[in-house]
């Protein structure tokens, strides 16, 4: 029982030694294969195919897929969700060695949908790696260097029994038809660029939309299936808009496209992108989306930020942001205004006993027009009058005496109305009034003779 | 709650069967309650907001889809929009002798609106036609605008597509309608049950308003994409003229078909692909025989990071022709702007403008009283502009700082917000915090400028998957309102069948 309960002991120890020792050992490289370090650098295979180019020198532009930049990161990380390659792989030495890309990828020629792994089976390097992937859990190191497991599973220790690190080549978040591509004879480089120059193939080898965009800009009625339509490769949802929304972030339009990136300044500038293209927008966003600010109910703080009711007087007359690319002043403002009593024409109760809104009468509205006088104010920008003021308010001076407006002498009897006319209205008076009598007659007397003019 | 009632009620409606076709049923509600007082002190008007909106769409109707073959849906929003804090005499124009005249013309406590509502089709005859009949919306250089009827979209070999539209302008006056959509610059509504004399300043709109256009838009080619549109509508309802009454307490009409708005507008959009790009736009408006407006950019992308660009544009208001606003228009402003934004990575990018917003006045205002009223020297008075905008994303959350100042001779307005997103749980949760200092002056009013501070915090729960609940808290504190606050609740309902 005591020897019994002893190796119990023993064998706890040696777990605990063992534990320790696995925790505290150092990773995979104890336990791959030694360079040799006689060879120069270039030579030295255990320096080859763990990144694109050895010695962290960059892929050249020229070997990049079309539509890479200098600059430009890589492919989105949304389209493409990171990988995570724990294989030493070198594209270039196998190219040097005559193997085409269907060799290994071979899974391409049949491949119609993205969501296909065209990855080769491990069986498939035995040939060359003298290994023997056969069978999973019992794989057979070949003789060479080039055989060993740690050669190309990095971070593999013999302890481990066999297992290696993960690796992952997420599917990408779009629609892609290998076979179709190969079908119409379009060479793997057209996509992917020259992959045989590089080593590691990373996600950096992936084809760019401004690629893409080599061929898929047939206008739909030429037809064909290189079609430059969004769904052609993105994936959709219902009514064939747009998925924008992955786990691995959501998918904004890059700069280069319908000069449309969503930067900080989206805001400021995205009417000039809507404004040109019916359909652009509608890709990604539904009526609602825009309708919400557009035509909202709820304020949104990226427009109207802090105590806006108190605020919002200034940035009207400012024009910032423009009241009417969401507003309708003669209802939404002027319905506010009157409840609230900042009107002239309203309900009465509402401003009864109030002080005056704008500057005193004498300065505001009185002749002479000095620089605070209200129609410079109308002539910066109209558009705040009639958040606040009906067509009456005006017309009780502008009118002419004859349709009941006060005239500058005011009591309704005396003088004429108020010119407030643009200069060169004259030569447009007589074709606004065909098209519409109704404002000329607001302020004017059918007989007057300066309507009669404009007939 | 009532959201979830119409949800179910539009369950109801949906097939419930197997079908080709794929329902999208969707709700939102927003409760809203703060207090708005008046610049003078009363009245206060408490604003107790019921907001609901109920969304139905069925896509693939057509039956078997087909890649680039036809394909029919149907989409369509309710809203209701309710104020509780509403009193009874801003409604009723008999309640005056009891409360004081507060009557509102056109004011409704609970307008219900059908925001859009059409049968859409793509891709017939062989992919050339397409159409949308209903309550839709059109977006293109003459702004946004909604219209009742039909849209036809043929699409050619050589590059261009034609539209054609013909119905009726959505307008507040009729059914299911909110005037949102139609020209401004007129008071108008339903008059039904008011007295001839009783706010003749406030126009009849009962008639439903013809409109027609047509455009011609580029296709398929990247570099370079434009859009001609042409609107006309037609005013056809008999109002007042003057809102005086003649010797006989008799007001003039005038009736018959009148324009209400004709414009002709044009929008371009050219990329080289790693250059830059050219943007513009140009409007003309028929009524008023002018350019009402016209716009014109230029981005160069600088680098791979870093973009440059430059903006005109030119402003001149227009209204509905039926509105004497039209003749008040004078010079119009314009704004020349720079800009330049920083893209260093993914999750981070910053961008800044600045630039000068001239508006122009016949007569220089300094020297007119002095000069005789001379109209034929340009006043010019400026503000200056800028805005500073940066994000940082990361996986689950973003900051963002948006700052801006205007300035000119009629007051000033500067400040910032700092706002931070964050998911918890996987995006279970939402949380939102927004701090904001603005201070602002007011030339024509000086005793209204302040300097204010603002936070908002919120949050959102996702109980199930398509639905959200969300609650903010809104606190502004400035020497004006004192302490103001506002709260708002959400439930955001969707079910995909």
């Amino acid at each position: 029982m005591m020897e019994r309960e002893r190796s119990a002991a023993l064998l706890f120890v040696a777990c605990l030694v063992g534990l320790l020792v696995g925790v505290f050992e150092k990773p995979a490289s104890a336990q791959a294969p030694s360079p040799s370090t006689d060879l120069p650098a270039a030579q030295n295979p255990m320096v080859h195919g763990l990144a694109p180019l050895p010695a962290g020198k960059k892929v050249p532009l020229a070997d990049r897929p079309p539509g890479a930049s200098a600059g430009d990161g890589g492919p989105s990380p949304v389209i493409f969700p990171a990988q995570k390659l724990t294989i030493r792989f070198n594209h270039k030495k196998h190219k040097a060695l005559g193997i085409s890309c269907t060799t290994c990828h071979d899974k391409a020629r049949a491949s119609r949908v993205s969501s296909d792994s065209l990855l080769p089976k491990a069986t498939r390097c035995d040939a060359c790696h003298g290994s023997d992937h056969r069978v999973r859990g019992a794989v057979r190191a070949g003789s060479d260097l080039i055989g060993q497991c740690g050669f190309c599973h990095i971070g593999y220790r013999e302890t481990d029994g066999q297992r290696t690190l993960p690796f992952s080549i997420p599917p990408p978040n779009l629609k892609f038809n290998h076979a179709v591509h190969l079908e119409r004879n379009i060479d793997c480089a057209q996509c992917h660029g020259n992959v045989e120059n590089v080593e590691l193939a990373t996600a950096d080898q992936l084809p760019r939309m401004r690629g893409c965009f080599g061929c898929h800009q047939m206008p739909v009625p030429a037809r064909g299936t290189a079609r430059g339509e969004c769904a052609t490769c993105h994936l959709t949802e219902r009514g064939g808009m747009l998925r924008s929304n992955f786990a691995s972030g959501t998918l904004i339009p890059p700069r280069w496209l319908h000069n449309a990136a969503h930067g900080p300044d989206w805001i400021e500038r995205h009417k000039a992108v809507a404004g040109a293209d019916s359909q652009f927008c509608s890709n990604c966003h539904t009526d609602k989306y825009c309708m919400d600010c557009h035509d909202g109910r709820v304020r949104p703080l990226k427009v109207h930020p802090n105590d806006w009711l108190n605020m919002h007087p200034i940035a009207a007359r400012q024009n910032n942001p423009d009241c009417r690319s969401c507003h309708h002043e003669q209802s939404f403002c002027l319905g506010c205004h009157q409840r609230a009593g900042v009107t002239m024409t309203g309900p009465y109760a509402n401003f009864a006993g109030r002080g005056n809104f704008h500057p005193p009468k004498a300065i505001w509205t009185d002749p002479p027009r000095t620089s605070a006088h209200h129609a410079w104010e109308a002539q910066r920008n109209i558009n705040a009058c009639v958040s606040c003021h009906v067509e009456r308010d005006c017309a009780i001076c502008h009118a002419t005496a004859r349709v009941g407006g006060r005239g500058i002498g005011g009591g309704g009897i005396i003088g004429q109305g108020v010119n407030p006319h643009p200069t060169g209205f004259r030569s447009r008076c007589a074709g606004a009034l065909r098209r519409n009598a109704r404002p000329c007659l607001v302020c004017h007397d059918p007989a007057d003779p300066k309507l009669l003019d404009c007939r | 709650m009532l959201s979830t009632a119409l949800v179910v009620l539009g369950l109801g409606v949906a097939p419930t069967t197997a079908a080709a076709y794929e329902t999208e049923v969707d709700a939102t509600t927003d409760a809203q309650f703060y207090t708005l007082r008046s610049p003078y002190g009363e009245p206060t008007l408490r604003r107790r907001r019921y907001t609901q909106t109920l969304g139905l769409a069925v896509y693939g109707i057509q039956g078997d889809s087909v890649p680039y073959g036809p394909e029919l849906s149907f989409k369509a929003r309710m809203r209701l929009d309710v104020d509780f804090g509403q009193r009874i005499e801003e409604r009723d124009p008999n309640r005056g002798a009891q409360f004081g005249d507060r009557f509102v013309p056109g004011l409704e406590q609970a307008p219900l609106d059908l925001m859009y509502a059409y049968l859409e089709g793509r891709n017939y005859a062989g992919g050339y036609l397409g159409f949308r009949l209903g309550r839709q919306y059109v977006i293109d250089a003459l702004g946004m605008w909604a219209f009742d009827g039909a849209l036809a979209r043929l699409t050619t070999p050589v590059f261009l597509q034609f539209e054609a539209l013909a119905g009726f302008e959505e307008r507040g006056g009729l059914p299911l309608s909110t005037p949102r959509w139609e020209g401004d610059g007129v008071y108008r509504g339903d008059r039904t049950g008011y007295d001839y004399d009783r706010w003749p300043m406030f126009l009849e709109a009962k008639k439903p308003a013809p409109a027609w256009g047509f455009a011609i838009e580029t296709t398929g080619v990247q570099f370079v994409h434009g859009r001609l549109s042409y609107r006309k509508v037609i005013n056809r309802d008999t109002v007042v003229v003057a809102p005086f009454a003649d010797a006989g307490q008799g007001f003039r009409t005038v009736g018959g078909s009148r324009v209400s708005s004709e414009r002709l507008g044009y929008a371009v959009r050219a990329e080289a692909n790693r250059l830059g790009a050219l943007n513009g736009n140009v409007v003309y408006d028929f009524y008023v025989q002018r350019v009402s407006e016209y716009r014109v950019g230029l981005d160069w992308y600088t680098t791979d990071e870093i973009t440059l660009g430059a903006e005109h544009e030119y402003y001149l208001p227009t209204f509905d022709g039926d509105s004497i606003f039209n003749w008040f228009s004078q010079q119009g402003m314009s704004t020349s702007t720079g800009r330049a934004t920083f893209t260093p990575s993914r999750r981070f990018d910053v961008g800044a403008s600045g630039g000068v917003r001239t508006f122009r006045t016949e007569g220089n205002s300094g020297q007119y009283a002095l000069n005789g009223g001379d109209r034929s020297e340009t006043g010019t008075l400026h503000d200056l502009l800028a805005d500073l905008g940066g994000r940082y994303r990361w996986s689950d959350g973003s900051t963002g700082l948006r700052g801006m100042l205007e300035t000119g001779a009629r007051g000033h307005r500067v400040g910032a917000d700092l706002t931070t997103n964050k998911n918890f749980d996987e995006g279970l949760y939402d949380t939102l915090l927004v701090l904001s200092l603005y201070d602002w002056s007011d030339e024509l009013r000086p005793e209204r400028g302040v300097t204010s501070f603002t936070y908002v915090v919120g949050g959102g729960f996702y109980p199930l998957e398509q639905t959200r609940l969300g609650l903010e808290w809104e606190h502004s504190i400035n020497d004006l309102v004192g302490q103001r606050f506002r709260v708002l609740a959400t439930l955001d309902v969707a079910v995909l069948r």
